[in-house]
Parts: C-alpha cells; structure tokens; sequence
C-alpha cells in the first residue's frame, strides 16, 4: 500500500476513467456546489452523484472514513460559532453566553454541506486516480511537465504531512515534551513540532529538486512516457458537457443573484 | 586520460564566509573506482555536487578554478545537459522518490521518460538496470513501502538505467546492512571494471579497501591524502583529525608499538589483519 498518496487500489469503472474526466466532474462539483441558489445544493450532490460514484468505484468504506474525519471538526466548530454570533432568531436554549438560534444552525448547516461538497469531491478524486496518470493526462492536455509535477505531488503533501507530524510529535514525545493538558501546556508543544516540520520541509524541497534535477526532469527533450492512459470519444463529449454544465451553474448564479 | 579534471577549485556556500573546497586539484581516470572519506563537514557532499554540476550551478556560490568532465566545462554547460554525463545519487533515499510513481518499475523509468527514451528501449533497459542491483522483485511495489536500504538500491538503480559516463555517489549505503552494503560496493566495482567512471563519498573504510582503486582524503574543505586504499587509509595524515579509521588499522598501530606488528604497513581489512599477525 501507498501510504503517501490517498491513491486506493481497486479494479473500478470509476478508476479506469481518463484522469481528466474525473478532474473535470470534480470541478463541475465544486462550482455547482459553491454558485448553485440552491439551499440544500451541497447536500443533494453529496447524496445522489458523491456517494453512488464513490460506490461504484468500491472505496465507499474508505472514503467514508476520511470524508468523516475530516468534517466532523468543520461541522462542529461552523455551528458553535454560528450559534454564538447569530443575532435574531428564536434561541433553541439559553445558557450563559450560549443561544443558539435555530436559524444559526441551519444556516451553518447549509453552509457545511456546500463544503463538505468541496472535500468529499477532491477525497474521491484522489482515492480512484494514480498520480502518475493524472501527470502523464495533464501533459497531454498541454500543461507544462513542471506545473503538472507541482500539482501531483502537491495533491499527496496532506497526508505526508500528516505522517510526519505524528513522527515528530513522537520523537518529541519521547524527549519529555508535554503535549496533553490544558491550553498553555499545548501551546508551548507547538514550536518544537512545526520547527522541524517546516525545516525538514525546506530540506526536503531543496533535495527532491537536485534528485529530479539529476534524472533529467529539466531536460529539454521530447518526454516519453512509460504507461498509456486510454481516453475516449464518449469521454470527451461528457467532458464537453460538464463544461457547459459549469457555465449554466454561474448563469443561475448570476441571474439569481440579480433577481433578488 | 583524465575524464574529471578540477583544477584550483575554490568553492563557498552563498551567505557563508569559509570557503567548503579549498584548492582543490583532482583527476580522475576513466573506468576509475574513487572513494571520498572525511569528516563531517570536510565537504565531501560538496565535492560530489561539484563533479555532478549542482555546484555551482544549482547552489550558486562563488567558484573559482575549472571542473571538466569528459573534456566540457561546468561553468560553460548547462545543468541539464550535464547530467546526462554526471549521474549523481545522495544519502536520503526518501527525498529521492519522485513522489509522482506509483510502482518502483515506473519510479526507474522517470528519469527515461524526461529525457525521451522510446517506450520499446525503456522497458529493456529498466529491466536490466534492477537485475544489476537485485530489486527485480520489488518492481510492482511502492517506493514508499520500502525499507530504508531497498529505497536506496531503488535511488541508485534510477541513476544507473541513465548510463551515465561518470557515477557520483554521496554516501549510498548508509542504510543498508552489510550484506546489501557489500552487494553495492560489487555492483559498482563490476561498472568501473567495465569503463564506468565513479566517485564515492563513503565512511565505510574496510569496504573502501576492497573495492575502491583509489581513496581521497578531505579535511576542512582541502585534498590532505590521495592514493591507493591501503596507504591512504593507514596515513599517518588522518591522525587525529576525526576520520574514520578500520578497527584493524587501530589494533595494529597499537600492536606496532608494542613490536607485535612486523610489517611496515598497517592493515585496514581482516584479512590483511590476519595475515600480518599469522608472521609474528
Ligand atoms: N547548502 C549549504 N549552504 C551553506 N553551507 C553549506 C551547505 N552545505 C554544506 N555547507 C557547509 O559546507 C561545508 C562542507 O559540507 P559538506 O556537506 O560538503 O560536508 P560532508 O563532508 O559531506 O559532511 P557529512 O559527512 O556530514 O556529509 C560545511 O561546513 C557545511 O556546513
Ligand atoms: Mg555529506
């Protein structure tokens, strides 16, 4: 298993789309989910195109896990602040400070669903598509080698970061750092962990440049490639769809926006 | 003929005030196995990056003097082309993953692809580059689920499948056990056999003296001994100064003092150790 990439191996419809395909779905979803005047825009996608593709292409336990563990905090904290700061409104109960507003809360949670939308759109993409597919596409579609590097491997740095913070944490742990108690305790934990998370980092860059440096990657020569990722006609017409499905989503935006 | 050829190469570190090579003068031999011992700090890796063009051009930094590599000039060329001539691998495997493959078949094939090698010639020649350094079997595995030393052999392969004329090496066994540091060392002492030109910065004293031609000493940024294993490793030169030194070359200096040691020259390997010691 490829612990840096959220990449998810299965033998899927899904999976075995042209990279672009996918990307250009995963755009459609996110500017449909943040123009469409829909209230419960976000929701409804979720629902009937996120979820049955997710099952379609056999990750839906997996993606469910992380689209979880990724939301929950945004939900959370979207509604505490909403019901803190909501002004008028019929409180659900009051305590101290506290009045949550059900107007607040559905608010926040329309609102999450739009990002939640967002999330679980990039999660899906990034569980059924190889990286190195999705680079060897970008090419083709004309993006420079550098920027479609740049965007690969940029799409695998979250859950790198996420393992080498916890190997820091660790490591730190171990030296007698205190990380668990009340804020203050926590806060002081913070440099010694993003200091070396960060340094490591600039390291980390400057050597992975010399290493691609010495396999070539500046080469001006026509690039090859190994694999062949196959795209089809039917393909290329759903793309073409999808676009004119963005430009109509903007449309309703604006129209709505101006009607009201 | 010399195919590296530095001539009064000063080098320093941009925002740096002490230069880290210091007059350096070094040729090298086609087909010659040069292993590169010092010190931390003596500027071993900068020497390798000097010879694989990164220096001056990818550090930036004042140089002064020439490097020549198969008759170009560094200052002249362009980094790129230069490392079609100079492959280079360094000591962290991990940042040397590409972090754009998914197998560790594909991972070799990156730098064939950047620099245009047809489909039909890729496939052979990343082949036989993992059959040379024994990882044919990890070829559908991920580069992130390998060990430490196989990220290592997987970091070398990548070079090798380049043909590169002149192999720089920066500390390439450093996590590997010995089996798998003793596997390298005869891998690359088969390419120098058959031409290859390679350069090695390596702590790993008793295998330099089985395998390297010939052995160069760096202290503080400057060449302080160059020659054959056995002599240079045994220097007096090297006293004091934090080199490594064989656990053979230590007990027989001592013995020497003592007059247990006949010989002139010091041992570095077991065997040679063996062997003085079976005259006394
Ligand atoms: N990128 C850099 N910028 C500034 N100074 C550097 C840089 N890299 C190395 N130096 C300095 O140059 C000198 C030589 O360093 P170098 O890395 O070549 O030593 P080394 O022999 O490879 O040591 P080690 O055994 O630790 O790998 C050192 O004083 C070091 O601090
Ligand atoms: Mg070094």
């Amino acid at each position: 298993m490829n612990t840096f990439s959220m990449y998810v191996a299965r033998e899927s419809g899904l999976h075995k789309l042209y990279p672009l395909t996918k990307a250009s779905l995963t755009l459609l979803l996110l500017i449909a989910g943040l123009t469409l005047p829909v209230n419960w825009a976000g929701y409804f996608l979720v629902l009937f195109v996120i979820f049955p593709l997710a099952i379609w292409g056999k990750v839906f336990k997996n993606f469910m896990r992380i689209v979880w563990s990724i939301s929950l905090p945004f939900i959370i904290s979207v509604i505490i602040i909403q019901s803190l700061f909501w002004g008028k409104g019929t409180p659900i109960f009051e305590f101290w400070i506290l009045a949550p507003k059900i107007e607040g809360v559905i608010f926040a949670t329309i609102s999450v669903g739009r990002i939640i939308l967002v999330m679980a759109g990039f999660i899906l993409f990034a569980m059924t598509t190889r990286p190195d597919a999705l680079m060897i596409s970008l090419k083709q579609v004309g993006v420079p080698s550098s920027l479609a590097y740049i965007i690969v491997t940029t799409l695998q740095i979250v859950p790198r970061f996420v393992t080498k913070a916890s190997t820091i944490l660790d490591a730190q742990r171990s030296r007698g750092l205190e990380t668990d108690g009340n804020l203050f305790v926590r806060s002081r934990a913070v440099v010694p962990i993003i200091l070396p998370l960060v340094l490591g980092s600039l390291m980390e860059v400057e050597e992975r440049a010399i290493a691609i440096e010495a396999r070539g990657f500046n080469s001006n020569r026509e690039e090859t490639s190994l694999i062949e990722i196959p795209d089809t006609r039917a393909q290329f017409i759903l793309r073409r769809i999808f676009m004119v499905l963005m430009i109509l989503s903007i449309i309703a935006r604006v129209a709505w926006q101006l009607s009201t | 003929m010399a195919i590296i050829d530095l001539r009064n190469v000063t080098y320093k570190y941009p925002l740096t005030q002490e230069s880290a090579l210091k007059n350096i003068n070094f040729q090298v031999n086609e087909g010659e196995f040069v292993a590169v011992i010092g010190p931390n700090g003596a500027g071993k890796s900068t020497l390798c990056y000097t010879v694989a063009g990164f220096v001056p051009h990818f550090f930036k930094g004042e140089l002064s003097g020439t490097v020549e590599v198969a008759g170009a000039d560094s200052s002249k060329s362009n980094l790129h082309e230069w490392v079609l001539n100079v492959g280079l691998a360094f000591q962290n495997p991990f940042n040397q993953i590409s972090g754009a493959k998914y197998t560790v078949f594909e991972e070799i094939a990156f730098g064939l692809e950047n620099i245009g090698v047809p489909r039909d010639e890729m496939i052979p020649r990343v082949n036989d580059a993992m059959k040379l350094t024994g990882i044919s079997e990890l070829a559908d595995r991920s580069p992130y689920s390998l060990s430490g030393g196989q990220q290592q052999r997987v970091a070398l392969t990548s070079i090798l499948v380049m043909h590169p004329k002149v192999l720089v090496l920066d500390e390439p066994t450093s996590q590997m056990d010995p089996i798998g540091t003793r596997e390298v060392f005869g891998v690359i002492r088969t390419l120098a056999e058959q031409g290859m030109t390679v350069i090695m910065a390596e702590h790993k004293v008793e295998w330099i003296a089985n395998f390297a031609d010939r052995v160069v000493a760096l202290h503080e940024g400057q060449i302080i001994e160059d020659g054959k294993p056995q002599e240079a490793l045994t220097s007096d030169v090297l006293a004091g100064k934090g080199f490594g030194i064989s656990r053979y070359t230590s007990v027989a200096r001592k013995a020497k003092e003592t007059g247990l040691w006949k010989k002139d020259k010091l041992p570095v390997t077991l065997e040679e150790a063996v062997e003085g010691f079976a005259h006394v």
